[in-house]
């Protein structure tokens, strides 16, 4: 059992691009044009920007979509969508649209990801509040060990409606990254199967503020680690409630 | 393997179910479901927990469920009782299992991993209509611990101080599939000795209006596989399982072989035209579990009455299985319990091989001639079954095909 998962590729993108620069991360924009029109029209905010990234980390990873299996952790998921059907459902008599009530499913992303790059690996959506991110990872892990090679972990949450959960939900964001236990090239950072062992790393106030607007914020840290070259360290897969962590380190 | 490459190289390791349970339209517990299967005995019958602007037979639970606890006040919902009802039927002995997995492996070795499509969406539309008509929330209204899709994991989590991995998957009907999938691997790569998997879903507005909206209701009595089936019953329900690492004392207990995942990559609510995921999660299993089409006993279909639906599937299952394999689906008796059907009808699948018996098809009354696969009308006891498979299909087109066998020498 390979323990050690290699980063082939990592890209994120949010709301607040700007803030994202104080972790010296570079959040990429919405790139709305990767999906064809027909598919456009009908995808949410969150859809494109988990597509937005997705599709950059596979391209960093020099992989084909097709090729992975995939898992889309997402507190809310569709909750613009959700919200929107919910407001109609309080009317009676009031008709709800046939196209938003099959794109309110948490796996909405899921399959038009599938649809886009006629890829026909398994693909999952789950959620877990704090431990979204923390259980992407582990069930991304436990996917490569029943089927070495690659996969593609996306982590992303919208803006919420204010009076959801406030504040969680007023910042949205979305990071993807290519995880391997096959690749073989050096100078790749890793990271090992998430336990439930603590983190000595420190967590700005910066950084917790931001989480507590978007759950998917969990990625930072590690997206941190990455760009800082910090080998070698514990990394904490939950902000909030730091529990679930991953020893972060490279393949030399 | 059908036109596109199968990387996996390894069989997935055998994990024994040593408890299992359920609640539906059908009553509590496993011989209640056993019974309405073995007897075509529907649980389908008339809407009471809230209105509808159309009539439609649903798969609604009649007991009384039990209340939530004051500490876990916050996880209340139907969806979080229908659940603890379930794990409190002692009949079934779930909870004396867990609890004694706990006691033998510690409860950061236990996780909970649960389907679900709706979640507490049931108080969320409640909410919104206080939402409208006084501008905010309720002061009951908890998003993340009662009506987000990670609710009903977390509280059972909490209900039974489990401390491993826990989390809520969403991949609409194949979701309580899906959650076996995960904790087999869970076992399987050692991160835990036990894990709770499971699906449970519950009646609410969205589901039923917006399945209306697509035209996939019917206002009738569903007839999966029938020719002249015309649309799904909703139901609702709990299908709850612990699944342990493999030992000595456990072989003669049915055991999860595998579970093949697949995407159609073709449409959100239609399924590919050729059945082509619908191939791929069947043959995935096959592999993962080391096993011919041959090997397989009897399938529990997804059949969910639907035109298309029902004319996929069999024209998926003719492909793998030609006409060997007898085959009937279950949503006549419980409705389509979405994101715990996969569970619910997993478990009919273990019903089959704890009482050799092949569940007929209730509501089928004359089985399409279209189909060539091996459709079974009416139940047949006495049967001699070693290994089942039990199949869910989603929108999204999300897959998920499980394999069980009687027990494992």
């Amino acid at each position: 059992m390979n323990n050690h998962l290699t980063i082939k590729g990592v890209a994120i993108c949010c709301s607040e691009n700007d803030k994202l620069k104080d972790f010296g991360l570079n959040g990429i924009e919405v790139d709305k044009q990767l999906m064809p029109a027909n598919l456009r029209r009908r995808a949410s905010l969150t859809t494109k920007m988990a597509i937005t990234v997705a599709t950059e980390a596979c391209k960093q990873a020099n992989v084909n979509p097709a090729d992975l299996p995939s898992v889309f952790a997402s507190v809310g998921g569709e909750i613009q969508v959700t919200d929107a059907l919910c407001l109609a459902l309080s009317e009676h008599q009031a008709a709800i649209s046939p196209t938003q009530f099959h794109n309110s499913v948490h796996n909405t992303t899921a399959g038009y990801w599938g649809i886009l790059h006629q890829c026909y690996q398994p693909t999952t959506a789950i959620a877990a509040v704090d431990d979204t991110f923390a259980m992407g990872l582990l069930e991304a892990w436990m996917l490569l060990q029943q089927q070495p090679g690659d996969v593609l972990l996306v982590c992303y949450d919208e803006l919420w409606p204010d009076y959801l959960a406030p504040p969680m939900g007023s910042y949205a964001l979305a990071a993807a990254l290519v995880l391997s236990n096959t690749a073989t090239k050096n100078d790749l950072f890793t990271v090992t199967r998430p336990t439930l062992s603590k983190s000595s790393l420190s967590i700005s106030p910066a950084l917790i503020d931001f989480t507590q607007r978007s759950p998917a914020a969990s990625v930072i840290p590690l997206l941190m680690a990455i760009n800082n070259l910090s080998a070698d360290t514990v990394i904490p897969l939950n902000v909030n409630q730091p529990q679930w962590s991953t020893q972060f380190g490279n393949t030399d | 393997m059908n036109g596109f490459k199968d990387p996996r190289l390894s069989h997935l390791k055998p994990v024994p179910v040593t408890a299992f349970t359920t609640i539906n339209g059908c009553g509590l517990g496993n011989s209640a479901l056993s019974q309405a299967v073995l007897n075509s005995r529907s649980g389908l019958g008339e809407l009471t927990v809230f209105d509808i602007p159309f009539a439609t037979p649903v798969g609604e639970i009649k007991e009384e469920l039990p209340t939530i606890r004051p500490e876990l006040v916050v996880y209340d919902s139907r969806n979080a009782r229908v659940a603890l009802a379930a794990l409190n039927f002692a009949e079934d002995g779930l909870r004396a299992a867990v609890e004694a997995a706990k006691s033998s492996f510690g409860s950061d070795r236990i996780g909970v991993i649960i389907g679900t499509s709706t979640s507490g969406l049931s108080e969320t539309e409640l909410a919104y209509q206080v939402l409208l008509a006084e501008g905010h929330m309720p002061d009951d209204f908890h998003f993340l611990t009662r009506h987000a899709y990670q609710s009903t994991p977390r509280f059972l989590q909490k209900e039974l101080q489990l401390n491993g991995p826990c989390f809520a998957v969403s991949t609409a009907c194949s979701s309580g599939a899906k959650a076996i999938a995960a904790g087999q691997r869970l076992i399987n790569f050692d991160v835990c000795d036990a894990v709770l998997v499971g699906g449970v879903d519950t009646l609410c507005r969205l589901t039923l209006r917006g399945f209306n909206s697509l035209e996939l209701v019917s206002s009738d009595f569903c007839r999966p596989m029938d020719k002249n089936r015309n649309g799904i019953n909703i139901g609702e329900g709990a299908g709850l399982l612990l699944l342990q690492k493999p030992a000595l004392q456990y072989r003669h207990l049915p055991h999860v072989l595998s579970v093949g995942e697949s995407s159609d990559a073709y449409h959100m609510s239609s399924p590919h035209p050729e059945g082509k995921g619908a191939v791929a999660a069947m043959n995935n299993a096959l592999n993962l579990a080391g096993l011919k089409s041959g090997d397989v006993d009897y399938i529990n279909l997804h059949a969910t009455a639907t035109p298309i639906n029902d004319q996929v599937e069999a024209k998926a299952v003719f492909e793998v299985f030609k006409d060997s394999v007898p085959c009937s689906g279950s949503k006549g008796v419980t409705g389509h319990t979405l994101g715990a059907a996969g569970a619910i009808e997993a478990i009919v699948a273990l019903l089959a091989l704890q009482d050799q018996m092949i569940p007929g098809t209730c509501g089928l009354q004359e089985i399409d001639k279209d189909f060539h696969c091996h459709v079974v009308k009416d139940s047949l006891p006495n049967q001699s079954l070693q290994t089942v498979m039990s199949n869910s299909f989603g929108f999204g087109g999300n897959n998920a095909s499980i394999i069980f066998s009687k027990d494992y020498e």
